[in-house]
């Protein structure tokens, strides 16, 4: 509880300075507000394009032999489109609420890490920008959105296109990971005195099981990408079946993120509705324990279901069978979920206003999106149905049908919070109608021609019987959602000039963002409510019903763990993923007999050993610098900090020397695969144990400065986890490569 | 070939020495916890049954020698069922009365640091599944036995921080929820190697000797070695995760439940009557 608070208002003192124009204001703020509405900003500006893609695809697909759009067009719209959707619109427009709301939610004064956060942002929008440059070289991207190889390897995709798919990735998913320490942090440390994580708003909660799932879950994307361009580039054979690669493995790491993501997409989406209906069914949520808890199993059985996108690959009839069986059990606590929802509209004091319409819409519509789903965990079903527009139709329904309504909903429910106006119900219910009806022509016919055998991903069809009718309703529906659209970009437009003022509290909602002025001053809170429930703000307003006389939640411990070691710990978590998943292609791609001449017999592993001594010894002094700075010897403190930077260093020569015998003997990391993963794992490692001396040394000369004394040894603190974490990676890395082990 | 009747009859060992430690088992329960209530003799029950059942039955049978993904599954229930199921088993005074002394006291002090359990849990798994080690205990009987008691032994060890009857040797949910993610991962990492690795885990099992004749009948169903292994693997992997999976319900079931800390006069003190009298 201290140390939160304390940290928190050392952070707030990071204003920028008072600067001339709104522009440089905006672009250099940290307050968490301004850069939430920057990311759903720019989601929405991706949203345009995005949609405009999507609009042209149904052009084409409106009738039969269409010939509107080439072949090589269509392929970049569609990779386009869905790389857009997921990275620049979905994760982005989450991120952006979380920014916005969890900080109030938890009443906050502002995020954990304001530069972290506007650092993400900024990520995000350069790497965005970066992939959409590629149209300007000719060759957007066009190997779809989960760029299969042997599709995307460099003797199939020769342009640039893929490389900038890669990078823009990478870089987006750089911001993104930063983003979710930041909310990670906020949740666990920065909670008002009185909310225990047990009285968190299930908004919050979700964003904590969604901050959870992508530091997990993008690393794996990262590792394969980084594979891949280096296949790409440097030419080695991760992926190229014909020289002892495998594409399948692409498929399992790009689908080990691939499915978590699908859950970072939905989970917030979730926590909106359990915030939206019960403020308008004037009820706590039905089973609020459930909720949270089958989030949690989600979020775990969200990394054992992945294959079940490949059950057309061959992975064997077991294999099948489990992860079948996996697949169903995630439909268990998701379904359920439906139940609660539906429980909590159940004999409520219903306030049906657009909010709520877009709220019930997203239940039956995700309901139809998970049956879809559960028919596709069934192996012969996805057989016959797989890449066919069943898919389509599948994740459109909870993408759309769930996400994309559960975000429209969320909208009219917190736009009076955030821009103090009111937006205009008649609009509402107008742009409802059209989503629902555009929406479920598009989509809905599409279950129909993916059973009678349209591909996906095909630019265009043949003339068969029933196809044309239902592709042109599917492409009038697209019409319907456009229209859609724009009223609900002039209804958010009209309403900032001339809505309805709103107050602090317009629909007397229950949870502490309504508690302060809307929109909320930049410090967020005057006075923070006290909290003893689930619902602070509704105790506050009506005591005499107040939650905490007649259900009672766990109080509030005080638990706030440091800041900096929380983030420092999340981030080798995440580290941990990716350095794991390059080991394991190592292991797949050695253990295999007679892989070419090159093996882990050319490395010394004695030289290497005596040289692993030096990193050891690192951590060793290094834990001996951390005990002299909280002791506050600090000349001391300085000298076994520089020992362990000479001794980083000395390690990095050891493996200069290790490389450069490597390299005149002609064994570079296109050889073959045995030198591919080396060069790959040992290098990522090394390019981690430069990091870390490069952040010992600014420790150092903060040292002999002075600046880095006793009470700021938390700091330091969050280096070591860093600089222990290499260390323990090399010990992985040395015995499996150098030493053989699993071999 | 011998007709299928013969084949089942074959395959359950009812003679097997398993029953002098279930019949062990239960004098020392009635003697300790002669009071126990109905779910818990439920429990206890259950874990002889599981027991009994990893060695008489088919399981038991076919994993001496024949297949590796039995032998997983007789791993499993020695290793997560039964000792899960004993300490359901046991009810708290009784296990309190037995902890109180100094000693025990310790142990189950030393038994609750989670890197004990963590450790002997996945510890034994992977051990045991070193080529070598796995073929050897497979083909030496006393070392079989050693190893089945080493996985009874650390199954106890690894549910103790989160079962155990004893709150005050209980993880915090926190940790409870990584400590059981986290050995997820570890089944996952051995699961996943047993599964996708070409080179055989345990040769024992890849030419058996055929002592029932049955071998014929194993393959024809599709049980070739290297699809043994394979499911083995999956075996490995995904009912232990499930199973943690569940177990992490139960831990945030509990930690909804921390209520008693709810009257600690700090929180509901001065602050709240304050705000009461504004209202
Ligand atoms: C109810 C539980 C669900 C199950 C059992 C399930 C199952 C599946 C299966 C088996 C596929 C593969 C189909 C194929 O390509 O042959 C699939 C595809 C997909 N699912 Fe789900 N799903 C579920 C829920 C969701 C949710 C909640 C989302 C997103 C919010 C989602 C998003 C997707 C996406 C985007 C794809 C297509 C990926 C691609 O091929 O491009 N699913 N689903
Ligand atoms: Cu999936």
């Amino acid at each position: 509880m201290t140390t939160g608070s304390v940290e928190q208002s050392e952070l707030t003192s990071l204003e920028p300075p008072v600067t001339s124009t709104l522009l440089l204001d905006w672009v250099s703020t940290l307050d968490h507000k301004r850069i939430g509405i920057m990311y759903i900003l720019t989601a929405v500006f991706y949203l345009a394009i995005g949609g405009f893609e999507a609009l042209l695809m149904r052009i084409q697909l409106a009738f039969p032999n269409n010939t509107f759009l080439s072949p090589e067009m269509f392929n970049q719209l569609f990779t386009m489109h869905g790389t857009t959707m997921v990275f620049l619109v979905g994760m982005p427009v989450l991120t952006g609420f979380a920014n916005y709301f969890v900080p109030l939610m938890v009443g906050a004064r502002d995020v954990a890490f304001p530069r972290l956060n506007a650092f993400g942002f900024w990520m995000l929008f350069f790497g965005g920008l970066l992939l959409h440059f590629s149209f300007l070289t000719g060759s957007a991207p066009n190997a779809g959105w989960f760029s299969y190889v042997p599709l995307s390897s460099k003797a199939y995709s020769s342009l640039q296109g893929v490389d900038y798919w890669i990078i823009g990735l990478l870089i987006m998913g750089i911001g993104t990971v930063s983003g979710a320490i930041n909310i990670l942090a906020t949740i666990i440390c920065l909670r008002a005195p009185g909310m225990s994580l047990q009285r968190v708003p299930l908004f919050v909660w979700m964003m904590l099981m969604q901050a959870i799932l992508i530091i997990l879950a993008l690393p794996a994307l990262n590792s394969a990408l980084a594979m891949l361009l280096i296949d790409r580039w440097l030419g080695s054979a991760f992926f190229d079946p014909t020289r002892g690669g495998s594409a399948v493995l692409w498929q399992h790491y790009f689908w080990i993120f691939g499915h978590p993501e699908v859950y970072i997409l939905i989970l917030p989406g979730f926590g909106m509705i359990s915030e939206v209906i019960p403020v308008f069914s004037r009820k706590p949520i039905y089973g609020y324990t459930f909720v949270a808890a089958s989030s949690v199993a989600i979020v775990l059985l969200g990394y054992g279901v992945w294959a079940h996108h490949m059950f057309a690959v061959g992975l064997g009839m077991y294999a099948d069978i489990f992860f079948a069986v996996g697949s169903l059990l995630i439909a268990i606590p998701t379904g359920i979920k439906v139940f609660n929802w539906t429980a909590t509209l159940w004999g409520g004091e219903i306030n049906f206003n657009t909010a709520l319409h877009f709220a019930v819409a997203f239940l039956l519509q995700f309901v139809i999106g998970g049956l879809t789903g559960i028919m596709f965990a069934a192996v012969p079903i996805d057989w016959q149905l797989t890449d066919t527009y069943f898919v389509v139709a599948h994740f459109h329904y909870v993408l759309i049908g769930g996400l994309v309504f559960a975000l429209f909903s969320a909208t009219y429910y917190w736009f009076p919070k955030m821009s103090g106006r009111m937006l205009n119900e008649r609009l509402g219910i107008l742009q409802f109608w059209l989503w629902v009806l555009g929406f479920n022509m598009t989509f809905m016919v599409q279950h129909f021609l993916g059973m009678m055998g349209m591909p996906r991903r095909v630019y265009t069809y043949a003339d068969n019987p029933g196809w044309a009718l239902l592709n042109g309703i599917a492409s009038l529906g697209a019409v319907f959602m456009a229209v859609g659209t724009l009223v609900f970009l002039w209804n958010i437009g009209a309403s900032l000039l001339r809505g309805k003022i709103a107050g602090d509290n317009p629909w007397d909602a229950f949870t502490l963002e309504w508690a302060t002025t809307s929109p909320p001053p930049p410090e967020n809170f005057t006075v923070i409510p006290e909290i003893k429930s689930r619902r602070p703000v509704w105790d506050m307003n009506h005591p005499e019903n107040a939650d905490w006389k007649t259900e009672k939640t766990p109080a509030d411990r005080g638990i706030r763990p440091n800041l900096a070691k929380l983030a420092a710990w999340a981030f080798i978590a995440s580290e941990a993923v990716f350095f794991l998943l390059l080991l394991i292609a190592y292991v797949i791609f050695n253990t295999r007999s007679g892989e070419g001449a090159v093996t882990s017999s050319v490395l010394d592993v004695t030289r290497t050993g005596i040289f692993s001594l030096f990193l050891i010894s690192s951590s060793v002094t290094f834990w001996i610098a951390e005990r002299f700075l909280r002791a506050g010897k600090q000349s001391a403190f300085v000298f076994s900090l520089g020992l362990t930077i000479l001794l980083g260093i000395t390690f990095l020569a050891g493996q200069v020397w290790e490389y450069a015998g490597l390299l005149t003997n002609d064994i570079t990391i296109n050889t073959n695969l045995f030198s591919a993963t080396f060069f790959t794992v040992t290098g990522f490692h090394g390019i981690h144990v430069t990091a870390g001396v490069i952040a010992l040394f600014v420790m150092l000369m903060m040292g002999i400065k002075g600046n880095l004394t006793a009470d700021k040894s938390h700091v330091f603190g969050a280096v070591g986890v860093y600089w222990h974490f290499v260390d323990v990676v090399w010990l992985a890395v040395f015995g499996i490569i150098y030493l053989g082990l699993l071999q | 070939m011998s007709s299928y009747f013969d084949l089942t009859s074959g395959l359950w060992k009812w003679s097997s020495p398993v029953w002098l430690l279930v019949l062990s088992l239960v004098g020392l329960y009635i003697i300790f916890h002669h009071r126990a209530l109905g779910k818990r003799i439920v429990f206890f029950a259950f874990a002889m049954f599981a027991l009994a059942l990893a060695y008489v039955s088919p399981i038991g049978v076919l994993s001496d020698g024949y297949l590796f993904s039995a032998h997983v599954i007789q791993h499993l229930i020695l290793l997560l069922i039964v000792p899960l199921f004993l300490l359901l088993s046991l009810s708290e005074s009784e296990t309190e009365a037995l902890f109180r002394h100094p000693f025990m006291n310790r142990l189950g002090s030393v038994m609750a640091v989670p890197f004990v359990g963590w450790l002997s849990g996945l510890g034994v798994m992977w051990f045991w599944h070193v080529p070598s080690f796995c073929n050897a205990s497979t083909e030496n009987y006393a070392l079989g036995v050693f190893r089945d008691a080493t996985f009874l032994l650390a199954g106890l060890a690894f549910w103790w921080p989160i079962f155990s009857p004893l709150k005050r040797f209980h993880l915090s949910s926190s940790l409870a929820v990584i400590y059981l993610f986290s050995a997820c991962l570890g089944c996952t990492l051995l699961g996943i190697y047993i599964t996708f690795t070409v080179i055989s885990v345990c040769p024992a099992f890849a030419n058996p000797v055929d002592r029932l004749g049955i071998m014929h009948f194993l393959y024809d169903q599709g049980m070739t070695p290297a699809t043994d292994q394979r499911l083995g693997g999956l075996l490995m992997w995904v009912p232990p995760c499930s199973l943690y999976v569940c177990a992490i319900m139960v831990v945030l079931k509990r930690w909804y439940a921390e209520m008693d800390q709810l009257t600690s006069p700090q929180t509901a003190g001065t602050t709240s009557s304050l705000r009461e009298a504004q209202s």
